[in-house]
């Protein structure tokens, strides 16, 4: 204690002191900045490899399972055995959610929320394809106990199902945006610190120019330039990596994510149109909800989610793909126009022609072209978040390292800038 | 002594040590899934106990439900009378009609050929065929019990063939055309079940559907159940297979084509209300409703009537004969 003290008052002392001090920033702001960059990095491998694997997974659960909704009323409509087609389709669903909500059920960890939706939807998708079995099976025989029980799994699906498996896709969707509003925060901490370190070595720098009327001090001289490239390389780096991140936002999650509700709404609108014909006039609610969900696909309105998507969209390819499906969507809601004209007139039978056959302008036509192009530009969108999110990890290559090394290199100098002028004094 | 002794310190020792372990373990094993019951499937719009919709406080004037107005000679099919309600009908192109596509027998959707079929849908073949000379000519518009009434009085049908119960109470809003068949409310249970009668149906859980006057006949039962009301007949069959509901009380014929979709299920008891069906018919179209019983009688005078009752209810219930006409005037 005395010898510390002691030492404060003499020039050698002073300068231990500096050159302990000097050591000590220099190892922090090291560490923290290679950990800072190390976190940085695996956040971006997380995103790639975990995090929007897991939202995708958790959106195939919901369009799986408003798929299958849609496929069983469309099924049931066509009349006696259902088409092959159609049932491979209502089949390929169930598997897909089945094997889907088996993956983000490894993921809900401690988030009860998720958690609750997990177990809804884990408890009740075998009860609604028990449901649609039993439908199928009274159908069979030409008992109207079927159309019952299909009206009790529908009812399922859109009070339980539904509804959970789209809380648990915005769950998933909000963790997504937390990570890459992680990977883009700006790293506080170690700004901090290259500043502190930075005036400390001009400081000292200074004192000596003052003590020893020497301009410049080598050691020192390559500990400031050491931390200059360090500064330089990793806010270039972390600007790079935030620029790509931002455009695997904007054209990428952001994008899909648009693209996905668009689908659903698709989805629900379809099974909807189909359900009204299935009630034959006793379903006045289903229209109504068409007539709602038709606006989120057609229309100049702020609320057509496939113009907004297009708005997003990064790539040419992308855009001509969602024009398309802009086209599509409107001859979609003319068939479906004529669909109600028929039925409304009293051609019931021409009515669910048009709405579940195969011509070019049946509604059925419309909506699988319509469905196409959004399943092409969902995955454009996923490729270019992988791309752009990968290219962000790509930047940071060789950071971590680099700044470790450039830490050493500084704290060499230091060391042997102070020890050659504490050699003067001997 | 000092030998023995340590072996029981020892002893003591161990002792000590395997209750410290055991008491260390005070938790018990952790499940990670605990279900404790399960939620059921249901029907759309159950609900339990709903409040009496058709509780009208205005008192219903006496009448004889039976009784219709008395029909004219028929036009000749495609000619119908300048300025009636069926010209207005023929010019349209299309006899507007609502039925059920739920109710097995009586009108139900043919979930083979996607077509509409049933004892009530050849009523409305017939006045079609009556109309138009082509029983095609209609466009059903599938309507719930509780909508029939509404439906007729804001013009959307032109006429109602769904297995509806003649009363004053409904004469005050429609007309209904002269009685084409004659039910009873019975119940129907799972073939286990003890139940024979609906007094034993006290307190326990019974389907009925909205706006029947099958729900209106539990409600005031001496031994009142606990009424599940559903919007569509089938919904009833659904949640008795499913055992939501121990039984469902209607009309006879509407349980005949439950027992007939369903060999586990039995009708039982005697009936214990008569339920003579009209056609419902907008208050305002009297032309239509003799118009209407003008084809009931020719239908009953050709075998048309009989041919139908056959396909449809020869084997679900007793041979009946088609009930005879009454007129009020």
């Amino acid at each position: 204690m005395t010898r510390v003290a002691r030492s404060t008052t003499t020039t050698p002392g002073r300068l231990t002191i500096m050159a302990v001090a000097l050591l000590v920033v220099t190892a922090v702001t090291g560490i923290v900045a290679a950990l800072t960059l190390q976190a940085k990095q695996d956040t971006l491998d997380d995103l790639v490899e975990h995090r929007e694997p897991l939202a995708a997974a958790a959106q195939q659960i919901f369009r799986s399972l408003s798929d299958a909704d849609a496929t069983a009323a469309s099924a049931f409509l066509s009349g006696g055995v259902e088409p092959q087609a159609l049932r491979d389709r209502y089949e390929l669903d169930l598997a897909q959610a089945g094997a889907a909500l088996g993956k983000a059920s490894s993921d809900v960890g401690g988030d009860s929320l998720a958690g609750d939706q997990v177990a809804i939807l884990s408890q009740q998708l075998p009860v609604y394809s028990g449901l649609v079995e039993t439908a199928r099976a009274n159908n069979r025989q030409g008992f109207p106990a079927g159309a019952a029980y299909l009206r009790e799994a529908s009812t399922l699906m859109r009070a339980k199902l539904l509804p959970a498996a789209e809380k648990l896709y915005e769950i998933d969707y909000d963790r997504l945006q937390a990570e890459q509003e992680d990977a883009r925060s700006i790293p506080w901490a170690a700004i901090v610190l290259f500043v502190v370190l930075a005036a400390a070595l001009v400081l000292t720098q200074r004192y000596l120019t003052r003590k020893t009327n020497r301009l410049l001090n080598i050691g020192l001289v390559t500990a400031s330039a050491a931390l200059v490239v360090a500064l330089v390389w990793s806010s270039a780096a972390l600007l790079v990596m935030s620029a790509h991140v931002g455009d695997a936002e904007r054209n990428g999650s952001q994008q899909v994510d648009v693209l996905v509700r668009a689908r659903i709404n698709a989805l629900k609108a379809r099974a909807d149109e189909t359900l009204t014909l299935v009630a034959r006039g006793d379903g006045p609610g289903y229209e109504q909800e068409w007539k709602q969900l038709s606006t989120t696909l057609v229309g100049d309105g702020p609320d057509n989610l496939l113009r907004q998507a297009k708005a997003l969209a990064a790539g040419g390819a992308t855009a001509d793909q969602l024009q398309q499906a802009v086209d599509n969507a409107a001859a979609w809601v003319a068939a479906h126009r004529k669909i109600r004209e028929l039925d409304d007139g009293g051609q019931y039978e021409d009515a669910v022609k048009a709405a579940i056959g195969d011509a070019p302008d049946s509604a059925a036509t419309a909506f699988a072209k319509l469905d196409q192009n959004m399943i092409a530009a969902l995955n454009a969108g996923r490729t270019e978040f992988f791309t752009q999110t990968s290219g962000a990890g790509k930047a940071l290559t060789g950071l971590v390292p680099g700044v470790a090394v450039l830490a050493l290199i500084a704290a060499a100098g230091i060391t042997l800038g102070i020890r050659e002028r504490l050699r003067e004094y001997r | 002594m000092s030998h023995r002794r340590k072996w029981r310190l020892a002893g003591l020792l161990a002792a000590a040590a395997a209750l410290c372990t055991a008491c260390s373990a005070t938790g018990s094993p952790v499940d990670l899934a605990t279900v404790t019951s399960v939620e059921r499937p249901q029907p759309a719009g159950v609900e339990v106990n709903p409040g009496s919709s058709t509780g009208t406080a205005a008192p219903v004037p006496p009448c004889d439900p039976n009784a219709s107005l008395r029909p004219g000679p028929l036009p000749p099919a495609g000619q119908m009378p300048a300025g009636s309600t069926m010209k207005a009908i023929q010019d349209r192109g299309r006899l507007i009609a609502g039925v059920d596509q739920n109710t097995f027998l009586f009108g139900f959707r043919n979930p083979t050929s996607n077509a509409l079929e049933g004892f009530d849908i050849d009523r409305v073949r017939e006045i079609a065929e009556a109309i138009f000379g082509d029983p095609n000519k209609v466009q059903y518009k599938v309507i719930t019990s509780a909508e029939r009434i509404d439906a007729l009085k804001k013009g959307e049908v032109d006429i109602v063939v769904r297995t509806m119960t003649a009363t004053c109470a409904r004469w005050v809003d429609i007309n209904f055309s002269a009685t084409y068949y004659v039910a009873g409310q019975r119940i129907v249970v799972d073939r286990a079940s003890q139940i024979t009668g609906v007094d034993q149906l006290g307190g326990k859980r019974v389907c009925a559907a909205k706006g029947s006057t099958s729900i209106m006949k539990l409600r005031e039962s001496p031994a009142p159940p606990e009424v599940v009301a559903v919007d569509n007949w089938s919904d009833c069959l659904v949640m008795l297979q499913q055992g939501q509901v121990v039984a469902v009380s209607t009309d006879d014929t509407i349980l005949a084509g439950m027992v007939a979709q369903d060999p586990n299920v039995k009708l039982v008891g005697p009936r214990f209300t008569e339920e003579p069906y009209g056609i419902g018919i907008p208050k305002q179209s009297e032309d239509m409703v003799r118009f209407v019983n003008g084809v009931l009688e020719r239908s009953i005078a050709s075998g048309t009537w009989t041919a139908s009752y056959n396909r449809w209810l020869g084997q679900a219930t007793e041979p009946a004969a088609p009930p005879a006409p009454r007129y009020r005037d």
